[in-house]
């Protein structure tokens, strides 16, 4: 397959949020992308609520009217309704495809009382779990692919957090092996994507669904999670900078298999796929906090076309139900972004979003704009391999971090990064050498196939 | 465009905050001759702390001189232990260069200097393992406490006599061995009986929570860093039945 | 007609006899214990039983377990003419029924309160007759070797003894790694002798999964990269490769054999040691994964309080060589040689030993020499010199004994070694406080040590009849406790399932097994009794 070697905006100024240089347009009508930012709200039931379709669908189905009842209490305009599946949906494919439906059905009765703009986003769970079944031929791999063909149907578009690489992930981030990091996420991640999209996209193609995008959430969030915040020591913050950039030249697979965007909210490589492909993307930052804590719950906004909040489990709060809150808040969001356009401030809205977090951590720092543009160009100037752009996006990214000097980092974070980039600078230069290397030092890592990957 | 935010009011790099205070201890006054006496608890600098002390007693009072240099430093040397860039080793050497410097300004001041309180320590009797014991006695110098140090092999009737005589808030008792704890709650019995309710901490090699806490007055201590806390404890009132359920179980 | 001898070695977990032709001085069997049959788990607890109980008791119990392994040997028993023990003080002193309250209270203080003279453990010959309850015609000759002070006895004199290192000309080093680890330093003709109490972390006891070698036991623990292999100890006490693990999860990558893994020893607690070690695994004394457990397989883990717990093992041991050299004036690096005596000693990884620094870093050849007690014992049999050279050994060895508990250095150096185990206090840091101590630094660089096993098992030939373990010690005692109401917490309560209930004619009677029971340490049985019916005593009156 040809890997993408070329920009979509010739630098990083250009980019904006609310603005894709490809917008893209539902079913249902919603213009993603094009020229104003959308709340993305993501519902979730509470646990002990999947264990029967009934249950589970009632619930969601509560959470997602609550929210579309928000937008009309308060007046926001458009909206995305996601739901990630719970194993189960996934799992029970017509499950997942029945709340598809209901929720559809559900967003064209708003359109027709209200004339609200909705959208509605299935996300697949990827059930393909590297370290039990194989990837490519199991009866979970089939589920995946009949929950696309279900749910694709109904569904506005279709997405999924996939996992390849993370049998391999998982044994090499707690060993802070950045080897290894580079083959789970750039080759073993990039491959699984390349097989699994093309039928992702066909799929959604013959339903007028929107191929929407996939994530690098298994690998990089993890990451993320794992160096937490300034009191968190897992592992270095520059570590898990350095799998953000990784994860973007995987992420980036869905799109050169047809993908059209918005990108999934979790990618927080998002940016960096804008820069290179001008598809519409969906981020996460200071609204995500019901969900997880990162460090860049601002600068993340600056070029996003959703808004999204990850995931909130339906919960009652004083302002009403979980999933009406944080529409409320995150449509606020978004309406203060839009005004700034429509002021034309949207400029210095972006440097005050940017600058609020530049500094704040080396995985807030690569996601600004300008770094984000930078390491995306080393991606599209090495696409002789998904190992050489991976690889390539590693070392843009701690060259940029360690070329900055109001990026202060903490001795330790400073050391580890320099032992990271000297490992990366001797590995091989093609890829075939490189997995004839992996192949060979992680052959025991438990649950990992080389097979699942074509390898 | 962009500054650097390092210090401003939208955010604090709290791991760099943290790490340059992990690289060295705080001033503890801004005169220069205080800020030696500290330096030289700080540092467990037992040559130079007489010297230092002596120069700062010319013109400050005993008390000052304790207070603003002597014990702020031991608090500053307590602070770097809690936050684990100190250690016992070091905690130690600056208690012990902190009595000397107290012992000089008592000296000048005629009387001894106000303690927080009178804590009895000692080693039970038979036992000549006497090594957290004296970790105790330096942690609770360091806190200001007033260390009746009894020392090891103490027989029963000597610890419970010195009770009497020196009416502490708080009796501690270390043993290495099996055999020799046994000691204690004979201890424990003849205070009661001489109605002394305070807490007997007992602690170190093979005394267990279940045997200490299986006669009245008996707290378990599980480690000697935990004598200022509970000493601190019982100061704020805490009877030796609260001690107990505040620090074991 | 043909005579026989009999040598014993009491030790703390088991005792061992040998017994042999007296003409031919040929071994014909030998005989081993599973446990020690006072109640306890350790010579402290024993030492304590025996206060509590009465030396009376104890000493009937102890020499009871020795007629019983007297009765095993494959002889006529009327032809033993000879018998000799060696073992550590305490175990003498119980075996003998003689005072032992002194090495229960080593401060001078409490002796005097107790009354309590010099006791008198110079060597001994003895005749049976003079032992209570021994079995044995009353003309047998008993052979009891000599002590030194209460810290180093026969046991420590045995291990000086036969490892012949008396004969070496360079600067040697001897350490028998147990509860009590006692070594001696040999320096320019002098020995200093001294011992520490390193607590049982080394023979796997008070470790989460720790326990004494036995089939199911974690031995050793090896490198395969990325993962690592379990060695454990099969059904007949071999070791054998087990699972393939890591230490972040609980995941098996391969099982290997069935075979259940069932704790970890002191070996293995070594291995475990210096893997996390050498790993980068240790954080300011803390195991750095993600909750803070090395697992060991499925089932075990190795925690904080468990690194923690050895670290002191191993700082005491340090901390004790460095105060042996400070006697010498010499410092670590000045030792060529080193011994490691006793199982601990024999069976861990040398290598792995060194690098977590129990023995030191510079030295050129390391024998692991096993058990030499029972060789001691069965010496003691056949040449009559043996004793004498005991003696005078003894009376060398008072010249510099170096009492641990009162040694500034060693106390120093072990608070040292507290901070650099529990505290995670940088090793530069420990080095700068030597310094300042006017102590000779630590070399950081280890040698390439030659390493000699010198036996392949504890005990080295069996003899003709081979060697016959004696699992069912120490007897069934029965006691009704007045006021039992025979609600069985007690018999659920036992960690060691030592405590049987039964009824006689509506009667509650307790049975303790009393060679599993833990004793006056332990006594969770009397803690549990509602109203406090229950006392251990009623089965030792």
């Amino acid at each position: 397959m040809k890997l993408i070697d070329s920009m979509a905006y010739s630098s990083p100024e250009e980019m904006m949020f609310g603005f894709a240089k490809k917008p893209v347009t539902t079913k249902s009508g919603l213009v993603i992308g094009g020229g104003s930012v959308i709340p993305e709200i993501t519902t979730h039931p509470r646990p002990g609520k999947e264990h029967d379709l009934a249950t589970l669908s009632r619930e969601l189905e509560r959470a997602n009217f609550d929210a579309l009842q928000r937008c009309v209490s308060v007046g926001h305009p458009s909206i995305v309704i996601e739901n990630e599946h719970v194993f189960q949906m996934t799992n029970n494919p017509e499950w997942g495809a029945e709340i598809s439906s209901i929720s559809c059905q559900m967003i064209a009765d708003f359109k027709s009382k209200y004339g609200l703009n909705a959208a509605y986003r299935s996300t697949i769970a990827d059930i393909r779990k590297p370290d039990l079944v194989n990837l490519r031929d199991s009866e979970r791999t089939e589920k995946v692919i009949e929950s696309f063909k279900l749910c694709a149907k109904t569904a506005d578009i279709v997405s999924i957090e996939s996992l390849g690489g993370k049998e391999v992930f998982d044994h090499c981030i707690i060993r802070n092996d950045i080897t290894g990091l580079l083959f789970s996420q750039a080759v073993l991640g990039g491959r699984d994507m390349q097989w699994l999209w093309q039928q992702i996209v066909e799929i959604a193609t013959e339903n007028q669904c929107v191929p929407g995008g996939d994530t690098d959430c298994a690998q990089a969030n993890t990451a993320m999670f794992m160096a937490g915040g300034f009191d968190g020591k897992d592992i270095p913050h520059t570590l898990a900078a350095l799998t953000r950039a990784i994860g973007a030249s995987r992420s980036l697979v869905a799109y050169e298999c047809g993908a059209l965007g918005p990108g999934k909210d979790c990618a927080y490589e998002n940016p960096i796929i804008k820069a290179i492909t001008g598809v519409p993307i969906s981020t996460e930052g200071k609204t995500s906090a019901c969900a997880h804590s990162d460090l860049c719950g601002n600068v993340i906004a600056a070029v996003c076309d959703l808004w999204s909040n990850e995931a909130v489990q339906y919960q009652n709060m004083f302002g009403g139900s979980s999933a009406a809150v944080f529409t409320e808040i995150l449509g606020y969001d978004t309406a203060a972004m839009n005004s700034s356009i429509m002021l034309g401030f949207e400029k210095q809205y972006q440097a005050c979003l940017i600058n609020s977090d530049r500094y704040r951590d080396p995985q807030a720092f690569i996601l600004c704009p300008d770094n984000a543009w930078s390491i995306g160009k080393a991606i599209v100037d090495n696409a002789n391999s998904l190992y050489e752009r991976g690889r390539a996006a590693a070392i843009t990214c701690g060259e940029l971090i360690l070329a900055d000097e109001q990026l202060m980092l903490t001795a330790i974070e400073k050391k580890s990064l320099l032992g990271y980039m000297q490992e990366l600078n001797t590995l091989p230069d093609n890829e075939a050498d490189f997995i004839d290397l992996c192949l060979h030092k992680y052959q025991k890592v438990k649950g990992f196939l080389p097979a699942a990957y074509g390898l | 465009m962009e500054k650097n935010h390092k210090n401003t009011s939208i955010f604090t790099r709290f791991d760099l905050t943290t790490e340059e205070e992990e690289q060295g201890a705080r001033k503890v006054s801004s005169d220069p001759l205080l800020q030696k006496v500290g330096s030289c608890v700080i540092e467990g600098d037992d040559d130079q702390i007489e010297q230092a002390v002596t120069e700062a007693l010319q013109n400050k009072s005993p008390l000052v001189v304790t207070n603003e240099g002597l014990i702020a430093g031991m608090t500053e040397v307590s602070r770097l232990w809690a936050e684990g860039s100190y250690f016992l080793p070091q905690v130690i050497l600056s208690s012990d260069a902190m009595v000397v410097g107290i012992k000089l300004c008592e000296q000048k001041l005629g009387h001894p200097m106000d303690k927080k309180a009178k804590v009895i320590t000692h080693t039970a009797e038979g036992d000549i393992h006497d090594i957290g014991q004296v970790i105790v006695n330096a942690l609770l110098s360091a806190n200001g406490f007033e260390v009746i140090n009894l020392g090891f092999d103490v027989p029963v009737d000597q610890v419970v006599s010195a009770c009497i005589t020196h009416q502490p808030i708080m009796l501690t008792g270390t043993a290495l061995m099996t055999t020799t704890m046994s000691a204690f709650p004979r201890i424990a019995e003849k205070l009661i009986q001489e109605n002394i309710h305070i807490p007997f901490v007992c602690g170190g090699g093979a005394v267990t929570e279940e045997y200490v806490t299986s006669f009245d007055l008996g707290i378990w201590g599980k480690e000697a860093s935990q004598a200022p806390g509970m000493a601190e404890d019982v100061l704020k009132g805490l009877s030796w039945l609260e001690l107990r359920q505040k620090w074991n179980g | 007609m043909t005579t026989f001898a009999i040598a014993f070695d009491i030790g703390t977990s088991g005792i061992r006899a040998q017994v042999i032709e007296q003409q031919s001085q040929e071994i014909i069997a030998t005989v081993i214990t599973a446990r020690h049959p006072i109640p306890g788990a350790n010579v402290i607890d024993h030492l304590h039983f025996a206060l509590e109980m009465g030396i009376n008791s104890t000493q009937r119990i102890l020499v009871q377990c020795i007629n019983q392994i007297i009765k095993s040997f494959p002889i006529d028993h009327k032809q033993i003419m000879r018998m000799s023990v060696c073992g550590n003080p305490i175990q003498l002193s119980l075996f003998q029924g003689i005072e032992i309250r002194d090495l229960a209270f080593a401060g001078k203080q409490k002796q005097q309160a107790l009354g309590i003279s010099t006791v008198n453990r110079e060597a001994l010959i003895t005749n049976a007759g003079q032992i209570k309850y021994l079995n044995l015609s009353d003309q047998c000759e008993v052979i009891i070797p000599p002590a030194v002070q209460h810290e180093i006895g026969a046991d420590a004199l045995a291990m000086i003894i036969q490892s012949n290192m008396l004969e070496s000309k360079e600067t040697t080093l001897i350490t028998d790694y147990g509860t009590n680890a006692e070594m001696a330093l040999l320096h320019n003709g002098c020995i200093y002798s001294g011992s520490t109490a390193a607590g049982p972390a080394l023979e796997g006891q008070q470790i989460n999964s720790g326990m004494l070698a036995a089939p199911g036991a974690i031995t050793d623990i090896l490198e395969e990269p990325p993962y690592y292999r379990l060695c454990v100890l099969d059904a007949e006490m071999n070791t054998v490769n087990g699972p393939l693990i890591e230490f972040n999860t609980n995941t098996v990558i391969d099982p290997h054999s069935e075979y259940p893994i069932r704790g970890i020893t002191g070996t293995g607690t070594i291995a475990a040691m210096f893997q996390a070690m050498s790993k980068g695994l240790i954080h300011k004394a803390q195991i750095n994964t993600p909750d803070n457990k090395l697992h060991l397989g499925s089932n075990i883990t190795f925690n904080n309080h468990d690194f923690h717990e050895a670290g002191k093992a191993i700082g005491a041991i340090r901390a004790g060589h460095i105060s042996l050299c400070n006697a010498a004036g010499i410092s670590l690096s000045d030792i060529s040689v080193a011994y490691m005596s006793g199982a601990s000693g024999t069976y861990m990884d040398a290598h792995k030993a060194q690098q977590l620094g129990l023995i030191p870093t510079q030295i050129k050849k390391v024998y692991q020499i096993g058990n030499t007690s029972l060789a001691m014992a069965k010496d003691l049999l056949t040449d009559s010199s043996q004793l004498q050279q005991m003696t005078e050994l003894a009376t060398q060895l008072q010249e510099n004994h170096c009492m641990f508990a009162r040694s500034d250095v060693f106390k120093k150096v072990f608070m040292l070694e507290l901070a650099y185990w529990t505290e995670g206090m940088p090793w530069s840091l420990y080095q700068k406080f030597l310094k300042k101590y006017q102590l000779p630094a630590i070399a950081e660089e280890l040698s390439q040590a030659e390493i000699v096993q010198t036996v392949t098992r504890d005990i080295n030939t069996l003899g003709s009849h081979g060697l016959t373990t004696l699992t069912n010690i120490g007897q069934k005692l029965d006691a009704h406790m007045n006021g039992c109401i025979a609600c069985q917490s007690c018999t659920v309560e036992c960690p060691e399932q030592a405590i049987k209930l039964s009824s006689t004619n509506g009667v509650a009677m307790i049975t303790l097994n009393q060679s599993l029971c833990n004793g006056v340490a332990c006594k969770r049985c009397e803690q549990v009794c509602s109203d406090q019916y229950f006392k251990l005593s009623q089965f030792f009156k």
